[in-house]
């Protein structure tokens, strides 16, 4: 009787996961315009992908982007997590200010750094230009595109791992502290031989989600460059986006879906046998 | 609580009633339309909407402002036959494939009883054909010029460009000054880049290519269309363009023609609004003229942009409405009234212009471009821009492909190349618009 509480969440599931996803695994071996009907192709849009110059652009720079984010926000989070575990009074204060880039808008945040921040007429860029500081708006480089936009991306991110971290970091059992301060262990020591070990599953946790996300990756890419200049910072979402409705092709546009699912179930897999190896531990 | 339960019920069923029978007096139309500014809402809530249903008092019109993600939508809502009445594409590309998929409700009977055979362009009526029958008709219809600051050129004794040459030699004059010769920038649409792409394939390999090209007569390789795109990279690689195009958006990069900054600049007769707003604060007069042609191209060709379509939907249950709404946007004094408020939009494809009236505040410089253009299209002396003909995933490669000759990543054969696979792949599914036959 109590498994028909199952129910209702169960349909939604079915209806808004489960039957599109199939449906779209099913489209990526059809040809459709998503206006008439579609006909069978087989492996002819994978085909179409591996012949493609942009999707390998695209697929390099998702594993770039992925590359960034394992590295650079999750040692900035840690960083500044361990900071506010040594810091007594202020503590509330700073973790607001990290975390308000997270809750303000994709789009807000993205117009702000192109307007304000990047733009050579409206922004800080153009104002250190004007001044004689050679620098560039790094949007409309093809070698800076990817970065300019991951820095906008960074910026929105690394609160949230910093939040995360810290509330870890708060687990970690209080005489593993005082017995490593009492011993005379450095800040240094002490977050080598206590801390990060002590939070390793929730670093963990957040490097397989970054992979994941790495390969969902947007709204930041799409309202900024929208994939260019040249496709030098097109990612397989925008591309997958860009074949769907524009391109009307949303065979091609499903096959690239299915790539980016399978770099997750891959970072997935690893996380589950990494889950299963700690329970048995 | 059963009583309650009753009661609930009676009063549910009354409510649904009475508005069911308050609805059956007035029939209503349903208009989904893209991005407007608040103000220009505002002039649609007014001059349309509000206009409309007081002059047609048994109808009912409401306009929808679904943004721009107005074309996925509609995509998916006519997929479902769940649309609005008044179906608004952004461009004949899409109205073959909703044709085909039998979407749309053929006009060919409202445009001879309402009379737009009359007073629609014929190049229009013919555009928006497919097997046969009439689906669409353009909401505006607009041009590519060259747009210059009068004023500036008369301060440094400069003249419009007629000829390629001249414009070449008037933009090194420019880039000497420390002026960017062409305003240009594609910071917030990347989608310019088809703009200049269209210039050059009609300025200088000629409408007459294109047409044998969108025909399939001749492939997008040949030669009137290499020397077309290696012009356009050449003005890139000049500098013409300037070091900020992939920056700058496209309100700001057409405003430095009025400030000075930049010299002229190449796009189309939407910016007629923009030079409302910046060339009388910065106390300058504005000129345009059609785009310099190179030899043996007539001089000047106004390539045609459709920049939306008006279609009725088949499912839709108050076609005739539908079809009334469509026939008073296509008046005289419509025009006059909502080109005087907003320009460069509304530019509806009305054979004679000689019966509207603008208001005071607008340029008279608006007026006479808009005449001129109606009568060179009448006198099919027209071209075609690129996101009107082509079809669209050719249209898409168009826009990054450009971007990698211009950064040198490609070659204009391979640019080409992979441009004429697509289109040719798009011909043969049908996706390619009708291409009316030139004199």
């Amino acid at each position: 009787m109590h498994r028909l509480y199952l129910l209702p969440t169960l349909a939604i599931n079915v209806v808004v996961i489960l039957i599109p996803a199939c449906l779209t695994i099913v489209l990526a071996f059809f040809r459709w315009d998503g206006i008439s009907s579609p006909h069978f192709v087989g492996l002819g849009n994978f085909v179409a992908l591996w012949d493609d110059r942009v999707f390998w652009r695209a697929l390099t720079n998702n594993i770039i982007w992925t590359a960034i984010f394992l590295i650079v926000p999750i040692a900035m989070g840690l960083l500044a997590a361990t900071m506010l575990l040594v810091v007594r009074r202020g503590r509330t204060f700073f973790q607001v200010v990290y975390f308000l880039p997270v809750i303000i808008a994709t789009v807000i945040t993205a117009r702000v750094w192109q307007g304000m921040i990047y733009s050579p007429v409206t922004g800080v860029f153009g104002l250190l230009d004007r001044m004689g500081i050679p620098i560039v708006n790094p949007l409309s480089q093809p070698s800076l595109a990817l970065f300019g936009v991951a820095t906008v991306d960074l910026w929105h991110w690394w609160g949230f791992l910093c939040v995360i971290f810290f509330a870890a970091l708060r687990q970690v059992p209080a005489e593993q502290i005082e017995a490593a301060r009492l011993e005379g262990a450095t800040f240094f020591q002490m977050m080598r031989y206590v801390l990060l070990p002590g939070i390793k599953p929730t670093i963990i946790l957040m490097m397989i989600m970054t992979v994941i996300w790495s390969f969902l990756v947007f709204d930041f890419v799409y309202i900024l460059t929208q994939g260019g200049p040249a496709s030098s910072s097109e990612v397989l979402s925008t591309l997958a986006y860009r074949d769907a409705f524009y391109n009307l092709n949303v065979g091609r546009a499903a096959a690239s879906s299915i790539i980016i699912s399978l770099f997750g179930l891959v970072a997935t897999f690893f996380y589950i046998r990494v889950q299963s190896k700690e329970g048995e531990a | 609580m059963k009583t309650f339960a009753r009661c609930f019920a009676g009063a549910a069923a009354l409510a649904i009633t009475a508005g069911y029978a308050a609805a059956q007096d007035k029939a209503p139309i349903s208009w989904w339309y893209e991005n407007a500014s608040p103000a220009n809402q505002d002039h649609l809530k007014s001059l349309v909407e509000k206009a409309f249903n007081d002059a047609n008092s048994g109808q009912q019109l409401t306009i929808d402002f679904r943004g721009s993600e107005l074309d996925k939508q509609l995509r998916v809502a006519m997929l479902s036959g769940s649309g609005p009445d008044v179906v608004y594409t952004p461009g004949p590309s899409y109205v073959a494939a909703m044709a085909q998929a039998g979407q749309l409700l053929p006009l060919d009977d409202y445009a001879a009883s309402l009379g737009w055979n009359d007073r629609i362009l014929p190049v229009f009526l013919d555009l928006g054909t497919y097997a046969g029958k009439l689906y669409a008709l353009p909401k505006t219809y607009e041009t590519l010029g060259l747009f210059y600051n009068k004023t500036l050129f008369a301060e440094k004794g400069w003249t419009a460009p007629t000829t390629i040459l001249e414009l070449e030699a008037l933009a090194d004059k420019m880039l000497a000054e420390g002026m960017v010769p062409f305003g240009a920038g594609n910071a917030d649409w990347r989608p310019t880049n088809e703009h200049y792409v269209s210039i050059v394939l009609n300025s200088i390999a000629g409408p007459d290519n294109m047409a044998k090209a969108l025909n399939g007569e001749i492939p997008w390789t040949a030669p009137p269309f290499v020397n077309a795109i290696d012009t356009l990279n050449k003005w890139w690689q000049a500098g013409y363009f300037g070091p900020d195009y992939f920056s700058l958006t496209g309100e700001q990069a057409f405003a430095q023609i009025a400030t000075g900054k930049a010299g002229m600049a190449p796009t189309g007769t939407w910016n007629f609004a923009n030079a409302q707003t910046y060339f009388p604060a910065n106390n300058a007069e504005p000129g345009f003229v059609g785009f310099p042609s190179a030899e043996g191209v007539p001089y000047p060709i106004y390539a045609l942009g459709i920049g939306s379509t008006f279609s009725i939907a088949a499912s839709s249950k108050n076609p005739d409405g539908a079809a009334s709404v469509i026939d008073y946007v296509f008046s005289n004094d419509f025009y006059g009234t909502m080109n005087t408020v907003w320009q460069g939009e509304w530019n509806t494809p009305l054979k004679d212009l000689s019966g509207v009236k603008l208001g005071d505040g607008v340029m008279p410089l608006y007026g006479e471009v808009m005449a001129d253009l109606a009568s060179s299209v009448n006198a099919n002396q027209y071209g075609y821009t690129t996101w009107t003909f082509l079809p669209p995933a050719t249209n898409t490669y168009l826009v990054s492909g450009i971007e990698e000759v211009w950064l040198g990543q490609t070659t204009t054969q391979d640019f080409l190349a992979k441009l004429d696979a697509t289109f040719q792949q798009e011909k043969v599914e049908g996706k390619v618009p009708a291409i009316p036959p030139r004199n």
